[in-house]
C-alpha cells in the first residue's frame, strides 16, 4: 500500500559529470516535487539534491508503480538518454528503500563515511517537501526515525571522530598546540589552490587574523579578500613568520623556502614562543629540520596523509557497526510500518460490518413500529434481520472467491485462515446458490436456539 | 594557664585510610577515563573530591588533637598530598587535565604511606616555635605548587616529544590532553606563585637552623639552594630571554628533583636519628 521508494544517483553509481546533468538547483527543487506529486501517481515526495548524491524518496499512490515514473520524470525533466541512465539511477522499494534513507541519513552512504554534511541537506530537503506540502505521514514518519538513527549511530559509534580530510588535521593538530584557534596569527604562504582550501578551512575554524603573502601580490589580494585577512609583501617573509602562530606553507618553489637558518632567526625573534608549520606544498616548501627547533612543531602533507588514512580506518571499523544499528532499527521500523498499513482496513471492515447490520436493525424496527406484530411474526423478523445481515456481508466476499481465476486457491486459503474454516466447509460456502433468498441453515440456527 | 601539649603527630582517624583507599582509586579511575572510558569522568572526579574531603578531614582532625600540620615533616608531607590534589582539582575547573591525575593520584598515596612510614620523632618544645612552623608550612607550599608544575612540565614533554615524533595516538594525547601552549603558561604561572613562598620558606628556615645553634653543612640546605636557583634561573631567563617550552619544562623538573631530594634526606635524617 503506502510503500516508500527511492529513486536516485549517487556518487556509487556514477562519476560527477553524470550526477550534475541530472543534479537540480535549489530554486528548481520546489517546483520539481510539486510536479512529481501533480502529474505522477506519488502521494508523498521529497528531492534531495546535493553534489554527492540527487535522490527522489516517495511513497506510491496504492496499485501504481511510482518509481518508474519517478525515473522516467527524472529522465524527461533534465534531458537526457534513458538509456544513459540504466546502469546509473538505482530503485529501492519497501524494506530496501527505508533501509538505504536509514543509511544516507547517518552517513554510511557518504563519500567520506561519518560526514555530518548530510543530515544537514536532508533535513533541509524535508523541511522544503513540507513547505510545499508534498510531504505525507509514510514520508515524514520515515524521515523522522532516520534523523533519530542518524544521532544513535553518532553517539554509539565513533563513526564521525577524528578528521577526514588534510585540511581538518591540520586544524586538530593546531588545536593540540594552541587550543583555540581564535587570537592566533596565521600565515598563509602561498595562495595556491591548496593553500586557499587550508585557509579557508581555518577561517571557518576561528581562526580570525590571517595574513596571506605570495610572489604574486595580485593572487595573495584575492585570497586575502575572501577570508577576510590581509595580503602582504612576499620579501618580508621573515617579519611576517615572526607574528604568525601557525603556518601554511603551499608555494611552487623547487627549493625549500622555509630554512632552518631562517626559522632560527625567526625562533629567537620571536622568543621561542609556540609555532606550528604545515607544509602542504610538494615539493615540500619547509626544511625537515626544522621540527627540531624547539616549540616548532612541523607537518608535512605525508604526516597529515597518515592521521587521515588512520581516521578513516577507524570510521571503516565503527561502520560496521554502525550499519548493524541501522538494521535493526530499519527492521523495526518496517514491522511498524506494517502494523499501520493494517489499520485503516481494520477500521473499514468494522464500520462496513456496522453499517450493514445498522441498516437491517433499523428496517426491522421501522417494521415492528408501523404494526402489530404476533410473537411468532417477531420471531420470523429476527430470524430474517439477521440472515439479511449475513447474506450481505457474505455477498461480496463470495462473488470474488467464485471470480478469482488465477489466484482461487489462494484467495480461498486466505478466507480460510482469516474466518478460521476447515477446507470442508469451504466447499460448503462456494456452493452456495448465487442469489440465496432463503438461508439454507436457518433450521440450524433454530436447533441451536432450541 | 599551661600550654597545651603539641604533639608532632597522632595515629591516624578513620578518615585517613579512606583517603587513602580513595586516592588509590580516583588514580585507578582515571585511568580508565585515559584509556577510553571518558563515561567515567565525572565519576572519577568525585572519587578525586570525596578523597579530599576525607583526607581534610583527617587534617581538621588532627588540629583538634593539637597536631598542625606543619609539626614535623611527617604531617608536612600529608598536608603535601593534600595540596597536590586540590592544586589538581583546581587546574581540572579549567582543563582537561586527566594525564595530570593519573600521575597525582598515586604520589598522594605514596606520600601519605610513606609519612606514615617514618617515625614521628620528638622534638623539644621549645625547638619548633613559630618560626619553624611557619617555615614548615611555607615550604610544604611552595614544594607543593612546584610539584603541580612539574606534573603540567611533565606532560608539557611527553606531548611535545609525541607531536614532534608524530606519533598522534600517543598516551600524552589520550582523553585529549590540554594543549601545549597552555600547559607552558600554566608551569609558568605556578612558579610565578611558588617562587616568592618558596624564598621566604628558604629565609626563614635559615634563620630558624642558626637560631638553633645548628650548622649549615648539611646536604639539604646547598639541595634546597639549587632548587631556589633553578627555579631563579628560570623566572629571569624567561623575562629576559624568552626562554619557555622544553628548556623550561626540564629546569622545572630538575629544580623539583632537588626539591625531593630535600625532603628525602630531611625523612632519612629522621628514619636514623
Amino acid at each position: 500500500m503506502s510503500e516508500l521508494f527511492v529513486v536516485g544517483i549517487s556518487w556509487r553509481t556514477a562519476p560527477v559529470a553524470v550526477r550534475e546533468r541530472l543534479a537540480f538547483r535549489e530554486e528548481e527543487l520546489a517546483l520539481a516535487v510539486q510536479a512529481i506529486t501533480a502529474r505522477l501517481p506519488v502521494a508523498e515526495v521529497l528531492l534531495i539534491s546535493t553534489c554527492n548524491r540527487v535522490e527522489v524518496y516517495g511513497v506510491a499512490k496504492p496499485g501504481s508503480d511510482a518509481a518508474t515514473a519517478v525515473r522516467g520524470f527524472m529522465i524527461e525533466q533534465r534531458k537526457v538518454k534513458a538509456a544513459d541512465m540504466d546502469d546509473v539511477l538505482y530503485e529501492y522499494r519497501g524494506a530496501a528503500a527505508i533501509r538505504h534513507v536509514f543509511r544516507v541519513a547517518s552517513a554510511l552512504d557518504s563519500l567520506v563515511v561519518g560526514e555530518a554534511q548530510i543530515l544537514g541537506q536532508l533535513k533541509a530537503a524535508y523541511r522544503m517537501a513540507d513547505a510545499s506540502g508534498t510531504s505525507g505521514p509514510v514520508l515524514s514518519r520515515a524521515l523522522e526515525r532516520a534523523f533519530g538513527v542518524a544521532k544513535r549511530v553518532r553517539t554509539e559509534t565513533s563513526i564521525a571522530r577524528g578528521a577526514a580530510n588534510v585540511s581538518s588535521v591540520a586544524v586538530e593538530l593546531a588545536s593540540r598546540v594552541f587550543g583555540n584557534l581564535a587570537g592566533k596569527n596565521v600565515l598563509v604562504v602561498g595562495a595556491g589552490k591548496m593553500s586557499a582550501l587550508a585557509a579557508r578551512h581555518l577561517y571557518a575554524s576561528g581562526a580570525q587574523r590571517i595574513v596571506v603573502t605570495n610572489r604574486s601580490p595580485a593572487k595573495a589580494e584575492a585570497l586575502a579578500a575572501e577570508i577576510e585577512g590581509v595580503a602582504k609583501p612576499w620579501e618580508q617573509l621573515e617579519d611576517h613568520l615572526v607574528e604568525a602562530d601557525v603556518v601554511i606553507s603551499s608555494t611552487g618553489a623547487r627549493e625549500p623556502i622555509l630554512t632552518k637558518k631562517l626559522f632560527k632567526t625567526v625562533t629567537k625573534r620571536r622568543r621561542y614562543r609556540q609555532m606550528m608549520v604545515i607544509d602542504i606544498a610538494v615539493p615540500r616548501d619547509a626544511e625537515t629540520s626544522i621540527n627540531e627547533l624547539d616549540q616548532v612543531y612541523l607537518f608535512n602533507i605525508d604526516d597529515l596523509d597518515k592521521v587521515v588514512q588512520a581516521n578513516l580506518a577507524e570510521r571503516a571499523k565503527a561502520a560496521e557497526h554502525a550499519g548493524k544499528i541501522v538494521e535493526h532499527e530499519a527492521g523495526q521500523f518496517e514491522q511498524w510500518l506494517r502494523t499501520q498499513d493494517v489499520v485503516p482496513t481494520i477500521r473499514a471492515l468494522r464500520e462496513h460490518f456496522a453499517q450493514v447490520a445498522d441498516a437491517e436493525v433499523q428496517k426491522a424496527l421501522d417494521q415492528l413500529a408501523r404494526k402489530e406484530h404476533t410473537r411468532d411474526q417477531q420471531r420470523e423478523l429476527v430470524q430474517r434481520v439477521v440472515q439479511l445481515v449475513v447474506n450481505k456481508l457474505l455477498h461480496h466476499p463470495t462473488a470474488a472467491l467464485r471470480e478469482s481465476a488465477d489466484d482461487a486457491t489462494l484467495r480461498a486459503a486466505v478466507v480460510c485462515e482469516l474466518f478460521g474454516l476447515e477446507p470442508g466447509d469451504a466447499d460448503e460456502v462456494v456452493a452456495e446458490p448465487p442469489q440465496p433468498e432463503q438461508a439454507p441453515d436457518a433450521p440450524e440456527h433454530k436447533k441451536a436456539q432450541a | 594557664m599551661t600550654e597545651p601539649v603539641r604533639l608532632l603527630s597522632v595515629a591516624p582517624s578513620p578518615a585517613f585510610w579512606v583517603a587513602v583507599a580513595l586516592y588509590a582509586l580516583a588514580g585507578a579511575a582515571l585511568l580508565a577515563v585515559l584509556g577510553g572510558k571518558t563515561k567515567l569522568r565525572p565519576l572519577a572526579l568525585g572519587i578525586v573530591i570525596a578523597a579530599f574531603v576525607a583526607h581534610g578531614t583527617d587534617i581538621g582532625w588532627r588540629g583538634t588533637q593539637n597536631v598542625h600540620p606543619a609539626q614535623s615533616v611527617r604531617e608536612a608531607i600529608g598536608f603535601l598530598a593534600w595540596l597536590l590534589t586540590g592544586g589538581y582539582l583546581l587546574t581540572s575547573l579549567r582543563y582537561r587535565f586527566t594525564l595530570g591525575g593519573v600521575v597525582i593520584m598515586p604520589v598522594a598515596v605514596v606520600l601519605l604511606v610513606l609519612a606514615r612510614l617514618t617515625p614521628a620523632g620528638e622534638a623539644a618544645p621549645d625547638q619548633l616555635g613559630a618560626l619553624g612552623r611557619i617555615h614548615i608550612s611555607l615550604a610544604t607550599l611552595g614544594v607543593g605548587v612546584f610539584a603541580i608544575a612539574s606534573a603540567v612540565s611533565a606532560i608539557y614533554l611527553a606531548e611535545n616529544r609525541a607531536l614532534k615524533r608524530k606519533q598522534f595516538d600517543a598516551i600524552a594525547f589520550k582523553d585529549r590532553g590540554a594543549p601545549l601552549e597552555a600547559l607552558d603558561r600554566l608551569a609558568h604561572r605556578l612558579i610565578w606563585v611558588g617562587f616568592p613562598i618558596f624564598t621566604i620558606a628558604l629565609v626563614l628556615g635559615a634563620v630558624w637552623v642558626s637560631r638553633l645553634g645548628h650548622s649549615l653543612d648539611r646536604l639539604e640546605y646547598p639541595l634546597a639552594a639549587v632548587t631556589w636557583l633553578a627555579y631563579a634561573t628560570l623566572l629571569i631567563a624567561r623575562q629576559v630571554y624568552g626562554w619557555r617550552g622544553r628548556r623550561a619544562a626540564l629546569l622545572t623538573l630538575e629544580g623539583f628533583a632537588c626539591a625531593l631530594a630535600v625532603l628525602l634526606i630531611y625523612l632519612a635524617r629522621r628514619m636514623v636519628e
